[in-house]
């Protein structure tokens, strides 16, 4: 397992965790590079189908992080993505995977060193419990690459059937 | 609105067990407003299904999902149509209807239920849902200030609270109103205390479920040669 | 680029030519590349010494390659340099492996070494030392301070770096550069100065820790720009050095700079400085400034905040422990006389609290007691944050400090506190927090003379209790702390108010000096396929360093739809804006990504360059790869270049998706409905009349004024009566309001903007249209329940004791005892809420009292006296004038008789007695409650109420007078108990952030915004009860839709809505599913499926997700 490296997806709100980790960086905390943030306008956005499809694609864990309870922008997104994030917890459980491979983290715009913590938290917890079965079979850092691959090989056009917005 | 909520994933893949390819189909009316089998709660189920399958080995069974319209007419399965003799299975988001529906329109795949239907309620508060009636057959939600007391006193109550009833509250549930004490407060307000003073005869259950399986025909609304079936 | 020009050279370093300046050495042309060779002893801006050889790259001669040392060898035209073969390691490894035995005791060599795979020497090591001669420490000395103060003596292996006779140098200046840039750590200051070393402590952390002499002035510094030290920069002080203006690639740093002097032409001034923490030497006695452990409530703030010196841990700045006892020590520098400091900093005690809970919550076990005279918990739900914090385990001890001890060994601090049966203890610290006061500073004193403006006594703007925002000078207005201390959320409100008052003065030259600036006409993109331009910085070496640029953009050029990859130096420079936009219209790009910094700041940037370029502001997206990638991952650059890449691709997989989005604009009608004709809703209306805005003001008592017709005075003697006559004087003569007495509001309708409302009258109902609302209901005293009120005539409350004594219908006996009880029926079980006015109300009260019956005794039983601000002072002058205050507990409060004579009982907890008192009159502190009718307003206009039934603002602290739902403010007691003063702040507070909206014709409605799909919808209402702003509603055809000028576009509906019929633009799920898809994808996509025979059964199209094999 020494060379496995888990791929982490994190959901990250506009607000705080993403200016956190912003912050991180300008703080040049260092911090395992396992994580890819997407960024939402407020983690009320988050979707539990999204985290599903994560889990589904591949990747080993999943991290959702919002405001502090009580300083969601938008009121109580944060609120609702934590009820979301259980929700899909008690589902993982179900389908038989790990829940710990999905958590949510509350932090203030002002906490990049909590930012590096988490991320770094997550790595361990995740190379702990080791690849996810979703991953291709060779499950080492190896597989990642493999699926990147396949990844931009498979991103066609037919992706594409745009949402008439 | 029927009310009902899903069945566990494990319960779902079970079912499904010796499947090669299942199709999910949600419902678009009350289990979609109860947040239960509508084209969210279809995708997550799959998605969740399809892991499921993959982590016991059978990732190649193929599990797709549809929601559509409403599932308690077969006009909406024309929707499916020609797709449905893809799946040896297919998986009903919808209530007990739908589910039994579904497997009147496809005579020759096997058709399981991915909900388990509750009854007919309202919603309470966001995500809290209340049963309110329990289709006796027979309404007398005017003898009791429109509060059912069949659905809603724990006891079936007809005349009156029982001992039970501690300040507005049941002592079977601490979380249930006492139906009579809500009837009691409706009638005052309304005026017609005087009504519930009045024994109110037992219920006619012939017209439930007690009677055997139930039918409605409307004469007016058959026309000769297509109905009623016999 | 293939012609060489005279002053430019061509030279390829490991397979990619590029072009540089003649005179440009080999290492100078790889990092002008983005090329990384390791260095010690090279150091930009200093001179080539080519002393440590770990440069070392191969270059082609004729034939055959050569090694040289990159730093000093110069690059010629046509050169062919190669950086990593297997030569170049190898000799670079023994060149490592000779440095080791040279320094074995650095460990900064030790890693470096390391880092090129060095972990041994196999060479016999030197006994000791840390220095490999590399020289830079002679060169910087040398060179840039002009000090010489050390150099490299003698020859061969006697080589070393020394100060002339090995003796501390008295050229050396002690700046630290040495060792600053010593590759290996070898550089001992001490050894080299006759100076005393001083850590560069500044303001930065507080004080805390040695921060660079070029720094941000402080963390949320705006502009983040950082500014030069003076005071200990070498440059200005000997005109050396300039080492940084060389190093700065940007060429930013300008010594030229001067202050300077900008002539305005304004209308209005607003006066808003601030405050000054007091000077904790002033207070000696309890040890800053001498006792590390001891420190300041600024710097403790500091010290928990997570980006702070110790990164939120509590840490003694002694000995870097982790304190186990900590003590808070109250009013240093306020009500405190001996230091002219005799009013209350009013913010302390809930600073505390709050610091108190944090450390607690960062250090599990912390004991925290805080030492404090009164506990002045006044504002909104602050006693219910005190009772919080006591349960926690904070512990409050009601106890004046004298002085602290320091412990000579553990440098602990040893205090002396009273028992509550004012017995003394000692008790022992491990780190002391001074709660320091909030003082004017200093220099405002010369700037106030010179704007004309009289300070008070305490060196505060001058304001009157009426007037709060104008100083003694028309035109020019305070806000903030200036005026008298006070919190963020009075501070804001006082903010907005004061831009009130000015708007209200310069209302005619509103929107006098705007400029438009004016785009091209959007290009429509759609049927064209996506086409996208991916543009990658190098943020200088910032990403460049860590991040190989070149890779990511190859392998970008290959990612689906991508149509063009570049990479720049710095994309967000203004000619690489202009090319970027050449290359949109040029390749016609419809989507662009920018793989740079974080959107945060730099998203809105390159939209105005996209419109620019003619294309639609939402078709550009970034990827975030420096703060989150480069910066954080430079020890692994290949995984940071991988991580880069992924980040590349989730972005040009998302931006496939983007669309176009319209912003669009709603007419907004200028009107305002004001709910409630007290002081708070007259003040807003005239404010806003005052700057031309049509007011409706609706009262539903037959005469304005509410609650202040009861009161007279304020504690500064203004004449509240009168101020109500000329306000009503105003309301009346004024041709923008409309008054509507004995009504009320019966519907309102509609949202920000455009509000249709019915005002219902006898006279019938009127419907108004109008912009805003502002909710300014009041609140009234309660008539309490308790000591027998309304049982005997001689208990009465403050209110009508400040009537009667107002009207003067008012008689006592000449030496009669009047006993004032305060919090009757408040800070209690049943109202934890404290009602702000009545400590200072009771002793106004009791100062009238004293004048007119100055035989009179007068006692007052209180808990906590919250006489806040300048109010300490009233309470200093009752206490001078001989007004007895008694304290009482909560749990023993006192016990009064009623029936023929009054009998007062009441527990002195000090004493440990009671007390027996016969009084002749009683007037009890009764509580300020919400008016009821409060839910009548809450339900109209769907805004939320605390639990104590006042209404409930967007935001605490921020947003003090918005509701959460755009358009509808609030101001007054409806919002929580305050003063008249407070109540006029707020109002105005109201008129200018009302202003923000009416001074509009058109509002903006942001492209991100939810939309309902009709034909999926099921009305189910899921969206109408969880959106916190009422944005969707159901529309005349029973489907939901949703407001866009409500809508904040947070997606909340959007990921609840159980038949996906919601999307939130510029988020919808596609398009954050693209992303994951990007990511990573190993399954084939998702394909749409047609129905098959959806128009002959008139049925819509189900909504498939078939998974194709």
């Amino acid at each position: 397992m020494a060379t496995y490296e888990p791929l982490i997806l994190a959901f990250c709100c506009h607000y705080c965790a993403y200016a956190a980790a912003d912050l991180a960086g300008s703080m040049r905390l260092q911090y395992p590079n396992n994580v890819r943030v997407l960024k939402l306008p407020c983690t009320g956005k988050l979707e539990v189908n999204f985290i599903l499809a994560a889990f589904e694609r591949g990747v080993d864990g999943v991290f959702v992080a919002g405001c502090l309870e009580g300083g969601c922008h938008y009121m109580e997104g944060n609120l609702r993505a934590r009820r979301r994030v259980e929700r899909a917890k008690v589902l993982l459980s179900e389908i038989g995977l790990e829940p710990e491979r999905l958590e949510m983290f509350n932090l203030s715009s002002a906490q990049g060193p909590r930012f590096a913590e988490i991320v770094t938290e997550m790595t361990t917890r995740l190379a702990e419990l080791g690849p996810s079965p979703f991953r291709p079979a060779r499950g080492a850092e190896e597989g990642v690459r493999e699926m990147t691959k396949q990844a931009e090989a498979h991103l066609t056009d037919e992706a594409h059937g745009c949402v008439a917005a | 609105m029927i009310v009902a909520n899903r069945k566990n994933v494990q319960e779902i893949r079970d079912m499904i067990k010796g499947h090669k390819r299942v199709l999910l189909v949600g419902c678009g009316t009350c289990v979609t407003v109860c947040l239960a089998g509508g084209e969210r709660e279809t995708g997550i189920l799959g998605s969740a299904l399809r892991m499921s399958l993959k982590l016991i080995g059978r990732g190649e069974v193929v599990v797709d999902e549809c929601t559509i319209e409403r599932q308690c007419d077969d006009a909406f399965f024309d929707a499916i149509g020609s797709h449905g003799a893809e799946y040896d299975a297919i998986c009903s988001f919808g209530c007990g209807v739908g589910v039994q529906a579904l497997a009147e329109r496809f005579p020759n795949t096997a058709v399981y239920p991915g909900l388990n239907t509750q009854f007919m309620g309202l919603l309470e508060s966001q995500g809290v849902w209340a049963e309110k009636c329990a289709g006796c057959g027979n309404c007398r939600l005017g003898e009791f200030a429109g509060i059912c007391p069949i659905t809603r006193c724990a006891k079936h109550l007809f005349n009156g609270p029982c001992g039970g009833s501690r300040e507005g509250k049941c002592e079977v549930r601490e979380d249930l109103d006492c139906a009579w004490q809500l009837i009691y407060d409706r009638a005052k307000n309304i005026g017609s205390l005087d009504k519930l003073e009045e024994i109110a005869l037992p219920n006619d259950w012939s017209t439930a479920l007690d009677g055997g399986p139930r039918k409605v025909v409307r004469e007016d609304q058959c026309i000769a040669g297509l109905g009623p079936k016999a | 680029m293939d012609a060489t020009t005279s002053d430019r050279i061509m030279v390829t370093v490991d397979g990619r030519t590029a072009e540089v300046p003649v005179g440009a050495t080999i290492l100078n042309a790889a990092r002008q590349m983005g090329v990384s060779i390791p260095t010690l002893c090279n150091y930009r801006g200093l001179s080539c010494y080519g002393a440590c050889r770990v440069c070392l790259v191969e270059i082609e001669r004729g034939q055959g390659r050569q090694l040289v040392a990159s730093c000093s060898y110069p690059a010629e035209n046509g050169l062919v340099v190669h950086t990593e073969t297997a030569v170049v390691k190898v000799s670079r490894q023994t060149v490592l492996e000779l440095l080791l035995a040279q320094a074995p005791d650095s460990t900064e060599l030790a890693e470096f070494a390391a880092g090129l795979g060095v972990e041994s020497t196999p060479f016999t090591p030197k006994a000791e030392g840390k220095c490999i001669l590399c020289g830079l420490c002679a060169r910087v000395c040398n060179e840039m301070m002009g000090r010489g103060a050390i150099n490299l003596y003698g020859r061969g292996i006697a080589k070393q770096v020394k100060t002339a006779w090995s003796e501390q140098s008295d050229q050396c200046q002690a700046c630290g550069a040495c060792a600053f840039v010593c590759p290996t750590g070898a550089v001992d200051l001490k050894t080299i100065t006759s100076r005393r070393l001083r850590p560069h402590n500044t303001g930065y952390d507080q004080f805390l820790t040695a921060r660079p002499c070029i720094d941000l002035a402080h963390p949320q510094a705006s502009p983040r720009v950082p500014y030069i030290d003076r005071e200990t920069c070498v440059h200005f002080k000997s005109d050396e050095c300039g080492l940084c203006s060389k190093v700065c690639g940007a060429g930013a740093i300008d010594y030229g700079q001067m202050t300077e002097a900008i002539d305005l032409q304004v209308g209005s001034v607003v006066l808003t400085p601030g405050f000054e923490a007091f000077d904790a030497t002033r207070r000696g006695e309890f040890g800053y400034g001498f006792a590390p452990n001891v420190l300041t409530n600024v710097q403790f703030e500091r010290m928990l905040s997570a980006s702070g010196p110790t990164r939120g841990h509590l840490s003694r700045p002694s000995d870097g422990r982790a304190p186990k006892r900590l003590a808070f020590i109250q009013c240093v520098g306020s009500r405190d006389s001996g230091c002219d400091n005799d009013y209350c900093s009013s913010v302390c005690c809930m600073a505390a609290t709050k610091e108190a809970i944090l450390a607690m919550e960062h250090e599990p076990g912390l004991e925290v007691t805080v030492f404090f005279l009164d506990l002045r918990a006044f504002g909104k739900d602050f006693d219910r944050y005190y009772e919080r914090a006591q349960k926690l385990g904070v512990r409050y001890v009601r106890s004046f400090i004298s002085r602290t001890y320091e412990m000579p060994g553990t440098k602990n601090l040893r205090l002396v506190h009273m028992t509550p049966e004012m017995k003394p203890v000692e008790a022992e610290f491990d780190m002391i927090v001074l709660s320091l006061g909030l003082e004017p500073s200093a220099s405002l004193h010369d700037q106030a003379e010179r704007l004309g403006v009289v300070l008070n006594r305490w060196g505060f703007a001058r304001t009157n209790e009426l007037q709060p925002l104008d100083t003694s000078r028309p035109g020019v207005y305070v806000g903030g702390a200036f005026q008298e201390p006070k919190d963020i959320p009075d501070t804001v409100m006082q903010a907005s108010a004061a831009a009130a008052r000015a708007m209200s003065l310069l209302a005619p030259a509103r929107g006098t000096q705007i400029r438009t600036k004016s785009y091209p006409p959007q290009r429509d993109i759609t049927d064209e396929p996506p086409r996208i331009g991916v543009f990658v910085c190098h943020c200088g070496s910032n990403i460049a360093s860590v991040v190989d640029v070149e890779a990511v953009v190859k392998k970008a050029g290959k990612f689906p739809n991508v149509i063009l990859a570049e990479h720049n130096v710095y994309t967000c420079a203004s000619n690489n804006q202009d090319l970027m936009k050449e290359k949109i219209i040029a390749n016609k790009l419809n989507r662009v990504v920018v793989a740079s910094c974080t959107p945060r700041t730099h998203e809105p940037i390159f939209r105005d360059t996209l419109r620019d370029a003619g294309l639609n502001p939402y078709l550009f997206e970034m990827a975030n790869i420096r703060d989150q990638c480069s910066w954080v991952h430079s020890a692994t650059p290949e995984q940071a270049t991988a991580k880069a890449t992924d980040l590349v691709r989730m972005a040009v997989g998302r931006a496939g998706l983007l669309m176009p989005l319209q912003e669009d604009t709603v007419p907004v009608n200028n009107g305002v409905l004001v709910v409630g004709g007290g002081i708070a809703g007259m003040t807003a209306a005239l404010a806003l009349a005052d700057q031309g805005f049509p007011v409706h003001l609706v009262e539903k008592g037959d005469q304005l004024g509410g609650t202040i017709r009861e009161l007279h005075h304020t504690l500064d003697h203004g004449d509240v009566q009168a101020f109500l006559s000329q306000s009503i004087d105003r309301l009346r003569a004024s041709k923008h309001i409309t008054v509507h007495l004995d009504s009320h509001v019966a519907k309102v309708d509609g949202n920000v903007g455009g509000f249709t409302s019915k005002v219902v009258s006898e006279e019938g109902t009127i419907e108004i249209k109008h912009g805003v609302v502002v909710v300014a209901t009041g609140a009234t005293e309660l008539k309490p329940q308790s000591y027998g009120y309304g049982q005997s005539d001689r208990v009465l409350t403050q209110l009508e004791l400040s009537d009667r004594l107002g009207k003067g219908e008012f008689d006592l006996p000449a030496k009669a005892t009047v006993v004032m009880i305060q919090c009757v029926e408040q800070r209690s079980e049943e109202r934890p809420f404290c009602s702000r006015v009545c400590c200072t109300t009771a002793v106004r009260n009791a100062l009238i009292l004293k004048e007119r019956f100055p035989k009179a005794r007068i006692m007052v039983l209180y808990r906590d006296m919250r006489t806040y601000g300048f109010r300490e002072a009233a309470y200093r002058e009752a206490r001078e004038k001989g007004v007895l205050f008694v304290r009482y507990d909560a749990g023993q409060p006192p016990v009064l008789e009623v029936g023929g004579k009054l009998r007062l009982k009441v527990r002195e907890p000090a004493l440990g007695q009671d007390l027996m008192v016969e009084p002749d009159m009683v007037v009890l502190a009764a509580p300020m409650t919400p008016r009821a009718d409060r839910k009548e307003i809450s339900d109209l206009l769907k805004v939320p109420l605390n639990a104590d039934g006042f209404f409930l603002e967007a935001h605490m602290k921020l947003r003090p007078v918005d509701f959460a739902s755009e358009g509808l403010f609030i101001c007054g007691t409806a919002h929580s108990p305050k003063f008249i003063t407070e109540s006029i702040s707020q109002a105005n507070a109201v008129a200018a952030r009302a202003a923000t909206i009416l001074s509009h014709k058109q509002m903006p409605v942001s492209g991100q915004i939810a939309y309902v799909d009709p034909d999926k919808c099921v009305s189910c209402m899921t969206c109408v009860h969880l959106c916190a702003y009422m944005a969707p509603r159901i529309g005349t055809d029973n489907k939901a839709e949703v407001q866009g000028v409500v809508c904040m576009g947070c997606g909340s509906c959007a990921s609840e809505c159980p038949a996906k019929a919601i999307q939130l633009r510029h988020y919808v799920d596609t398009q954050i599913l693209a992303a994951v898809n990007s990511l990573l994808f190993a399954e084939p996509v998702e394909k749409p499926v047609q129905a098959p025979y959806p128009e002959q059964v008139g049925v819509a199209p189900p909504k498939w997700h078939k998974n194709i094999n």
